[in-house]
This record gives structure tokens, sequence and C-alpha cells, in this order.
């Protein structure tokens, strides 16, 4: 009894400081969605160590500018991402573009899309990856 | 966002602690790291920061708006939900999709510029939003920001999206992830609701490809939802969702590869691959049957 409750009181106080981490990430991510794009009302974040990667699928509507940004750490630059569609091609990497923080997809017609983050090895082992995403009229 | 699966949860807490008493962290000084959190030792953290090791995207209510202003379909304010369910709704299932649904009410009035009609929405959403803890979110100050801003429809569309968006973030910060999933689901299910209500959206193309465009997020949908529903209250959505998505299953898409173009001083890539979708009138007649029970079924 006393072993389960100490396993569920350090669970609980891990969870609490990767919250706490994850809260500060985002509130700088937030800097890079711009007043000129409308946020989409959600917030992605998932803790990734070593070679972890995250991923989620997201549609992306013909006609639209959308700005995806993605942080981790203290500093821009340690977040990795790539935009991948559903045949396996790579639209963007921001590795391709010295791990850029944020940056805008233009897209012509609607494309259902794999969004994929990883930490930069060599600037993280560990740590909570937030993505943002918003979008131009 | 998906990294490993729940099954390593015991396993993870045992090894955390096991690591931890083992002085287990000395590993973080082999490579440089800008981040301090010392997961070497939770390597389980991922699955209490997520759903099931997974993270979902739904489509913004605003930009299905923005889509049915744009192809021309008639603002119609009796279609949206009434007010007074923001008094009404009592349990959790029932206030947080009318969240999300008055969420996507308050973009239809809004891109429509019916500016009386969005502040009444706000007022309502702030009622909602204190019923769920949410004042964080939807608080005085924002419908105060939102009153002096009425002629501005770029100042409203931000001021909601950031609202949503804070809620959504302290959702998933205090692990309440069944409210945030219930969210998405009512805000999904109006903006389509929407839509289709319109006997005009079955005849213009754009907008019925719209509609079939929405058959992945709806697949995320029900599996965010399903996930999310450790207590059983969210039931009934996720079978009238299951149901809405067995006529989505009917929904053909194709899709072409073009190569991308970036023009990095813009940091701006140009997606230009092509897609379609094709939806039979009768799939698509039975969808707006179903759309409509569900959102009823959300406001009853």
């Amino acid at each position: 009894m006393r072993r389960t409750l100490l396993i569920l009181s350090l669970s609980a106080s891990i969870a609490g400081s990767a919250q706490e981490m994850c809260g500060t990430i985002a509130d700088r991510c937030e800097q890079h969605i711009t007043k000129q794009y409308i946020p989409d009302g959600q917030f992605y974040r998932a803790l990734l160590q070593g070679d972890e990667m995250a991923e989620f699928n997201l549609t992306l509507f013909g006609g639209t500018t959308y700005r995806v940004a993605a942080c981790s750490g203290d500093a821009d630059g340690i977040l990795v991402f790539n935009v991948v569609d559903k045949d396996g091609n790579v639209l963007f990497s921001n590795k391709d573009q010295g791990n850029a923080p944020y940056w805008d997809l233009a897209v012509t017609n609607t494309i259902d899309v794999k969004m994929e983050a990883a930490l930069d090895p060599t600037k993280a082992g560990s740590g909570c990856a937030v993505m943002l995403i918003g979008f131009k009229k | 966002m998906s990294v490993s699966s729940p099954s390593k949860i015991a396993l993870g807490l045992g090894l955390g602690l096991f690591l931890a008493a083992c002085g287990g962290s000395d590993h973080q000084s082999d490579q440089p790291k800008t981040d301090t959190l010392a997961v070497d030792t939770t390597p389980k953290e991922t699955e209490l920061l997520n759903v099931g090791g997974r993270i979902f995207s739904i489509p913004s209510p605003v930009q299905t708006a923005l889509a049915m202003r744009k192809a021309g379909l008639k603002y119609q304010k009796e279609l949206t939900a009434p007010l007074e369910n923001a008094e009404a709704a009592v349990n959790k299932t029932a206030q947080s999709t009318l969240l999300g649904i008055l969420g996507a009410d308050l973009a239809y009035a809004t891109v429509h510029k019916d500016g009386q009609r969005a502040m009444a929405t706000m007022q309502a959403i702030e009622k909602v939003g204190n019923k769920l803890e949410l004042t964080n979110s939807f608080d005085r100050a924002l419908l105060d920001r939102f009153k002096s801003n009425l002629g501005s429809e770029d100042s409203l569309l931000q001021f909601s999206g950031v609202a949503f968006r804070a809620a959504d973030k302290y959702l998933k910060q205090n692990q309440r992830h069944d409210v945030s999933a219930l969210v998405l689901a009512g805000g999904w299910i109006e903006s389509l609701y929407l839509t289709v209500s319109d006997p005009a959206a079955a005849g213009d193309q754009t907008i019925v490809n719209r509609i079939g465009e929405q058959k992945n997020a709806l697949n995320a949908l029900v599996e965010l939802v399903q996930a999310s529903d450790a207590d059983g209250g969210a039931e009934k959505v996720v079978v009238g969702l299951k149901e809405l998505q067995s006529l989505f299953d009917k929904v053909t898409s194709t899709y072409t590869y073009q190569e991308p173009v970036t023009d990095a001083g813009k940091k701006t890539t140009f997606i230009n691959s092509t897609s379609s979708v094709t939806i039979a009138a009768d799939q698509l007649k039975a969808i707006v049957a179903k759309v409509t029970d569900i959102r009823n079924m959300m406001l009853a």
C-alpha cells in the first residue's frame, strides 16, 4: 500500500513538473503565431526523449496559408518537424531551414498530411515538444 | 503525437523509480542539452501528457465558416444553437459539447458580421466556460475586449482563437482530456451542421468537397473522444460519431503529389499537390441527416 502511494505520488509530481515545463514553452511558442494568423484553437504537445518522434495527422485546406510553430527547451531551433503527405513524400522539413521555429505552408489544394516532430539530438536529449498552428483568412 | 504504448506506463513508472533511486540521471551529462527535464528516468511521461499516447488535430470551425462565406452561402442566424442552453446544460458532456458548438456559432456570426449575435454568443460561452471552470480563458476581460472590437472581424477571430487555444491548453495541462475532446467534437459537428443545413450547399461543389474532406478529421475525432471517455459519459456521442464515420467511409478521394516550392526568404513553402473527393448525392443526404441527429442529441 505504501509502495503504491509512493508510486502515485511520484508520478503526480513528475506529471506536474512536466505540465509546468510544457506551459512555459507554449508561452514562448505562442509568440510565433503572430496577429496576422488565427490560432486553430488547439494545443499540441508531447514529451520526447532520445530519438522518439511525435506525430499527428491533420487536414490542410486548399486556399489557406498555415503557420506552424514548433518549440522545445528554452530556445528556438531545438525541435525538428516534417510535413509528410499520405504517400510518404516530405513536403517540408525545418531541418533544411536551420531548424526554423516557425514556417508558413501555402496550400493550393486540400491535402491530408502527417506532422512529425523530434528533438534535434545535438541540442537536447529529452524535453517537451509543443506545436501550434494558425492560419490566415 | 504518438510515442509509446499505454502498456508501458506501469513498466515506465517502475523503471523510473528504479533509475531515480540508483541516480540514473547521470546519462544526462553525456551530451549537450538545453532542456532541463530529466526524463531519462521517466519514460512514461508521454502517456501522462497525451490521450493514449496520441495527439489529434481537428479543423478549426473558423475555417469552415470562412469557406461558407466564400462560397456565398446565406447567413441563417436561426440555425445557431439557442443561447438559453448555456443555462440548461447540466452535465459535463452537455456543457463541453455546447462550448464547442457555441465556439462554431461565434465564428459563424463573426465572419457574417453579426456583431450583436457574436457578442451574445460570447456571453453564453463565458457562462458555459464558468461551469467548466475555464474562467482563465473566458473571462470578463475577454468579453470587454470583444465588445470594444465588434467592428473588427480579424480581432474577434483572433481573440476567440486565442481563448479556445488557452482553454485547450488548460484542459490538457490539467488532464481533462475528455472535456477537451468534447469541445472539439461540438465545434466540429456544429460547423458541419451549419454547412449542410443550407439547401444550396448540395449544389455547390466547393462546399460538397469541403464536406467530403472532413473524413480524416472525423476518424481522428472518433478516436480522440473514445480514448478520452474514461467515465463513459460520452458514449452517445461516440456512437453517433461512429455511425457518421460509417457513412463517410463511402467517400472516396484521390491524391497526386506535386513538388512543393520553398521561398526561404519569405519562410514559406507552397504545397501544390492536388486532390479530389467524390461523394454521391445519396451519401451526402445520409450525412446531412446524421449530422443533424448528432447535433440535436448534443443540444437535447
